[in-house]
C-alpha cells in the first residue's frame, strides 16, 4: 500500500502534465479551475483545518490578489507570472495587517471579522476606480495563455499540498494542532499562539493570491463581485470539511469530488444546482463533519499523513 | 535566600466581585507550598494571575526578580515556570510522545530523547504512540504532569493534582513532586485533599474569600481555628 | 467636497440615523436572541427578513391589507417557520463549533433564497403604500421611515418587557446565561430553543414586512441585513440585549454620518471598520457581553 502511493502519484503528475498535448481548449480550462479549487481548499485547510480558526471571508485573499496582479500587469506592464507572484505577496501582507489584530479574537468574532474584511475590500476596491475599474471592472490585454495558465495553477495547487505535507509533519505543525485542540494548554506550554496562528495564516493567504492573479490572467476581466463573493468561501470551505479538514489529501479529495459534481450538475440543472449545494453543505456539517478522509483516519487509525 | 516567587497585594476583579482581594505571598526556593481554602476562596484565579491565564487588576507578581504580571503564559513558561490544570488538558488527538515534543525548541532529537525519557520515568513508555485523548484519565493525568517537565522548569505549579487520582498512582505522583524538590525545584500546589496537603507540603498557605487567612507550617495550620471556622462554618 | 456642513444637516443626519437604527436594533435583537441562547451564528437571518417583506408584498397585493397589519401574519408565520427550522436542523449544531453553524445556516439560507427565486422570481416588487414626508422645519422625516421607526421601537420594547416580566422571558434570558443552570432549575432548555429561533425568526420578519414599504424587494435582499445584524451584535456584545439596542442605533448613525462625508458605498465599509475596531478594544462588545 505505501509503495504504490508515490508511484501513483507520478503516474498522476506525468498524466496531467501531457494532458494539455491532447485535450481541447474547454477541458485545459476545466481542469486549470480544478487545480485553484485544490490549491484554495488546500489553504483553507492550513489556517482553519489545522488551527481550528474558521476564516470566512477566505475568499479576500483570492480577490486581492486578482486585483493587484491584474493592476501590476495593465498598469506597470509586468509579466503575468511575476505579477501573480505579486498577487500573491499582497495577499500575504493583507493577512499579516488583518491577523495580527483579529487572531486574538474568540472563534465566532474572527470569523465575522473575516467576513468583514472580505466586504470591506470588495467595497475599497469599488472605491477606487481610477486604479482597478470600479464597479465596472478591469480588463487585461488580451492573451491567450490557458495552457501555461495550467501548468502553473497546477504548480501552485502541487506545492500548497507538498507544504501542507510538510507542515502536518512537523513540530510546527503539531504545534498548529494543540492551538485547535486547547488553546489555553498550548500557552500555558510556552507555545506562542499568536506567533504561531500568524505564520499559518499568511501561508494561508499566499496560495489563493497567486491563484487569484492566474484566474484573473486567465479570464482576462475581473470585477469586485466577481472575486469576493461569499460562496467562494463556502464553496472552499466545504470541499475541505467533505474531504476532511486537518488531513493532507482531504482537500484535493474533496475539490475532486465537488468540482466534478458542479461540473455535471451545474451545466444541465443550473436552478437546481444552487439548491442541491445548499443540501450537500448541510449534509455536509449534520453527517461528516470530519469528512471522508476524517471518519477514515478515525476508524483505522491511519496515520497523519492521509 | 530571594524569594523566588512573590505575590504583593495581588487583586482581581470579575465584575463587582474581588475574587482575589489583595493577597501577598513569598516564596522560597527548593520547597514545597500549598494553597488552600474553601471553594470560592480565589485560589484558581490566583494561580491564573500567577501563570498569566488572567491578568491581575491590581499588585505585582514576581518570578525571580522580574516582573511576570501581564505577561503572557507562554512567555512566563519560557522564564521557568510550568503548570498544570485542575481538568485534564493533553492535547487529545496528538500522540502521548507529540503531546511533549511540542512544548520544547530544542532539536528534534535531543527533544525525543528527553520525552522517551520521562515517559520511562512514568512507566508510559509503551503508550507513546497513543492518542492521548485515548488513554485512561490516570495516564492522562501522568501524561500532564511529566509535560511539564520537558523543559526542566525551576518552578511548577500543579492545580489539584490528585483529584480522580486513585491512591497507588497518588503515592507516585507525590514520590515524583519530593523528587522535584530535592532537586532543588520549587512546587506549588492547589489542592482540595488535605492528607495530600499535610503529608507533601512544608508551608501551606490558606486563602478565604480571596484574602489571605494564615501561613505556615501543615500542623499548626490544621489547628489554627480561624482556619476550622472557614472550612466548616461558624 | 466643499460642502459647508450646517447643524440642521446633522440634525437630520442624527434623525435619519436613529430612525435607520430602531430597525437594525429591532432585527439584530433577533440574530442576538438566537445567538446568546444557542451559540448560533445565524447567516439565514437575512433570508428570514426577506421572507416577511415578501408575505407583506403578497397580501398587500392579492387582498389589499394594510403592510403594517400584515405583521400580524408575516410574524406568527415566520416565528413557526424559525421552530420548524431549529427543530430539524439547527437543534443538531446549538454548541458545536462556530463553523458548524455558520455552514449550516448558510446552507439554509441559499435554499431559502432560491426557493423564493424559484417561486417569485427575482423581478423586483415594492409596496406602494405610503410616501412623502412630514416637515418638521429645517428636518424632513420621510413617513414610512416614522412608521418603521414606530412599529419597530413599539415591537422591540415589547420584546423587552417580555424578556423582562414573563418567565418565558426570564427562562430564556436564564438559558443565555448560563445552559446547565438553567436545567437544573427544571427550565426545558430544547423547548426554549425552539421558542427562541422562532423568535429570532419573527423579529427578522417584522424587519422585513416594515422594509417592504421603503426598499425593493428581491430574493437577496436580506443579505445585508444579515451582516448588519451580525454587526450590531458584535458592538453591543454578545448576550447582552440592550447592548443589541444601543448597537443599532450606533450603527444608524454611524451610517448616516459616514453619507455626510463619503459616498454612500463606502458607507458599509466605514461599518466594517467600525467593527473590527471595537472588536479590538472591546471583545465583549461595547457594552458587557459575554464572550
Amino acid at each position: 500500500m505505501k509503495r504504490w502511493f508515490p508511484v501513483g502519484l507520478v503516474v498522476l503528475a506525468v498524466g496531467l502534465a501531457l494532458y494539455p498535448l491532447q485535450a481541447t481548449g474547454y477541458g485545459v480550462r476545466v481542469m486549470l479551475q480544478l487545480f485553484m479549487w485544490i490549491a484554495l481548499a488546500q489553504s483553507w485547510n492550513l489556517i482553519s483545518g489545522l488551527t481550528g480558526y474558521v476564516s470566512f471571508g477566505h475568499v479576500v485573499f483570492f480577490g486581492t490578489g486578482a486585483y493587484a496582479a491584474s493592476i501590476l500587469i495593465v498598469t506597470l506592464g509586468w509579466a503575468w507570472p511575476l505579477a501573480c507572484l505579486g498577487g500573491g505577496v499582497v495577499a500575504a501582507a493583507l493577512a499579516f495587517l488583518i491577523g495580527w489584530p483579529c487572531l486574538r479574537l474568540k472563534g465566532p468574532y474572527f470569523a465575522i471579522a473575516t467576513l468583514g474584511l472580505n466586504e470591506v475590500m470588495r467595497v475599497v476596491v469599488s472605491y477606487y476606480e481610477g486604479l482597478t475599474g470600479g464597479g465596472n471592472g478591469l480588463s487585461l490585454p488580451t492573451l491567450h495563455a490557458s495552457v501555461e495558465i495550467y501548468y502553473a495553477m497546477g504548480l501552485v495547487a502541487a506545492v500548497v499540498t507538498a507544504v501542507t505535507y510538510v507542515i502536518v509533519t512537523s513540530r510546527f505543525g503539531l504545534r498548529l494542532m494543540t492551538i485547535r485542540e486547547d488553546e489555553v494548554a498550548a500557552e500555558a506550554m510556552g507555545i506562542d499562539t499568536l506567533r504561531y496562528k500568524l505564520y499559518a495564516f499568511l501561508l494561508s493567504a499566499a496560495a489563493p493570491g497567486i491563484v487569484g492573479g492566474l484566474s484573473a490572467r486567465d479570464q482576462g476581466y475581473i470585477e469586485p463581485l466577481s472575486v469576493f463573493p461569499l460562496i467562494m468561501t463556502i464553496t472552499m470551505i466545504v470541499m475541505a470539511l467533505f474531504g476532511g479538514k486537518g488531513t493532507i489529501w482531504g482537500p484535493v479529495l474533496g475539490a475532486a469530488v465537488l468540482f466534478a459534481f458542479q461540473e455535471v450538475v451545474w451545466a444541465r440543472f443550473i436552478y437546481l444546482h444552487q439548491l442541491l449545494f445548499g443540501a450537500i453543505i448541510v449534509g455536509v456539517v449534520l453527517l461528516m463533519p470530519r469528512g471522508i478522509l476524517g471518519v477514515l483516519q478515525q476508524k483505522y487509525n491511519l496515520p497523519r499523513t492521509i | 535566600m530571594a524569594p523566588i516567587l512573590e505575590i504583593r497585594s495581588v487583586v482581581k476583579r470579575f465584575g463587582g466581585v474581588a475574587a482575589v482581594n489583595g493577597v501577598s505571598l513569598a516564596l522560597e526556593p527548593g520547597r514545597i507550598y500549598g494553597l488552600i481554602g474553601p471553594n470560592g476562596s480565589g485560589k484558581t484565579t490566583l494561580f491564573n494571575c500567577i501563570t498569566g491565564v488572567d491578568q491581575a487588576d491590581e499588585g505585582e507578581i514576581l518570578f525571580k526578580g522580574w516582573r511576570i504580571d501581564g505577561l503572557r503564559p507562554h512567555q512566563i513558561f519560557h522564564l521557568g515556570m510550568g503548570r498544570t490544570f485542575q481538568v485534564i488538558r493533553v492535547f487529545p488527538e496528538l500522540t502521548a510522545l507529540e503531546n511533549l515534543l511540542v512544548v520544547t525548541t530544542a532539536g528534534y532529537a535531543a527533544a525525543e530523547r528527553r520525552a522517551r525519557e520521562l515517559l520511562a520515568l512514568v512507566k508510559l513508555e509503551r503508550l507513546a504512540g497513543e492518542f492521548a485523548g485515548n488513554l485512561s484519565y490516570g495516564q492522562q493525568k501522568l501524561v500532564e504532569f511529566i509535560r511539564v517537565l520537558m523543559t526542566d522548569p525551576e518552578m511548577i505549579l500543579l492545580d489539584e493534582p490528585a483529584a480522580g487520582v486513585n491512591r497507588t498512582l497518588l503515592n507516585e505522583l507525590l514520590d515524583a513532586v519530593r523528587r522535584l524538590r530535592d532537586q532543588g525545584k520549587t512546587v506549588l500546589l492547589v489542592e482540595h485533599d488535605m492528607k495530600v496537603v499535610m503529608g507533601l507540603c512544608e508551608t501551606v498557605f490558606v486563602l478565604d474569600h480571596g484574602e489571605k487567612l494564615a501561613e505556615g507550617a501543615p500542623g499548626v495550620i490544621q489547628a489554627d481555628e480561624r482556619v476550622i471556622e472557614a472550612y466548616f462554618g461558624r | 467636497m466643499g460642502v459647508l456642513i450646517t447643524p440642521s444637516m446633522i440634525g437630520q443626519v442624527v434623525i435619519s440615523g436613529l430612525l435607520a437604527g430602531s430597525l437594525y436594533a429591532m432585527v439584530a435583537l433577533g440574530l442576538g436572541l438566537i445567538f446568546g441562547v444557542m451559540r448560533v451564528l445565524n447567516v439565514a437571518h437575512g433570508p428570514l427578513l426577506m421572507m416577511g417583506a415578501y408575505t407583506t408584498f403578497w397580501l398587500f397585493h392579492w387582498i389589499g391589507l394594510n403592510p403594517y397589519l400584515s405583521l400580524l401574519v408575516s410574524m406568527p408565520l415566520l416565528f413557526l417557520v424559525g421552530v420548524a427550522l431549529q427543530r430539524f436542523l439547527v437543534r443538531r449544531v446549538v454548541d458545536a463549533p462556530e463553523l458548524s453553524s455558520l455552514l449550516l445556516t448558510f446552507g439554509v439560507s441559499i435554499a431559502l433564497v432560491n426557493l423564493a427565486q424559484l417561486a417569485f422570481t427575482s423581478d423586483l416588487r415594492s409596496v406602494e403604500y405610503l410616501t412623502g414626508s412630514f416637515v418638521v422645519a429645517p428636518f424632513a422625516l420621510s413617513k414610512p421611515r416614522l412608521a418603521t421607526c414606530g412599529f419597530a421601537i413599539a415591537i422591540t420594547l415589547g420584546a423587552f418587557v417580555f424578556l423582562r416580566s414573563t418567565r418565558l422571558g426570564k427562562a430564556i434570558r436564564a438559558v443565555s446565561q448560563s445552559r446547565e443552570v438553567a436545567q437544573v432549575c427544571g427550565i426545558d432548555v430544547q423547548r426554549i430553543h425552539l421558542i427562541t429561533f422562532g423568535l429570532g425568526s419573527a423579529l427578522a420578519a417584522a424587519g422585513g414586512s416594515l422594509v417592504a414599504v421603503m426598499v425593493a424587494i428581491q430574493p437577496e435582499m436580506g443579505q445585508v441585513y444579515t451582516f448588519k445584524s451580525f454587526l450590531v451584535i458584535v458592538l453591543g456584545g454578545a448576550g447582552n440585549y440592550p447592548g443589541a439596542l444601543l448597537g443599532g442605533l450606533l450603527l444608524g448613525l454611524v451610517e448616516q454620518l459616514a453619507s455626510l462625508f463619503l459616498t454612500s458605498q463606502v458607507n458599509e465599509a466605514v461599518a466594517y471598520v467600525l467593527l473590527v475596531i471595537v472588536l479590538l478594544i472591546r471583545p465583549t462588545g461595547l457594552l458587557k457581553g459575554r464572550v
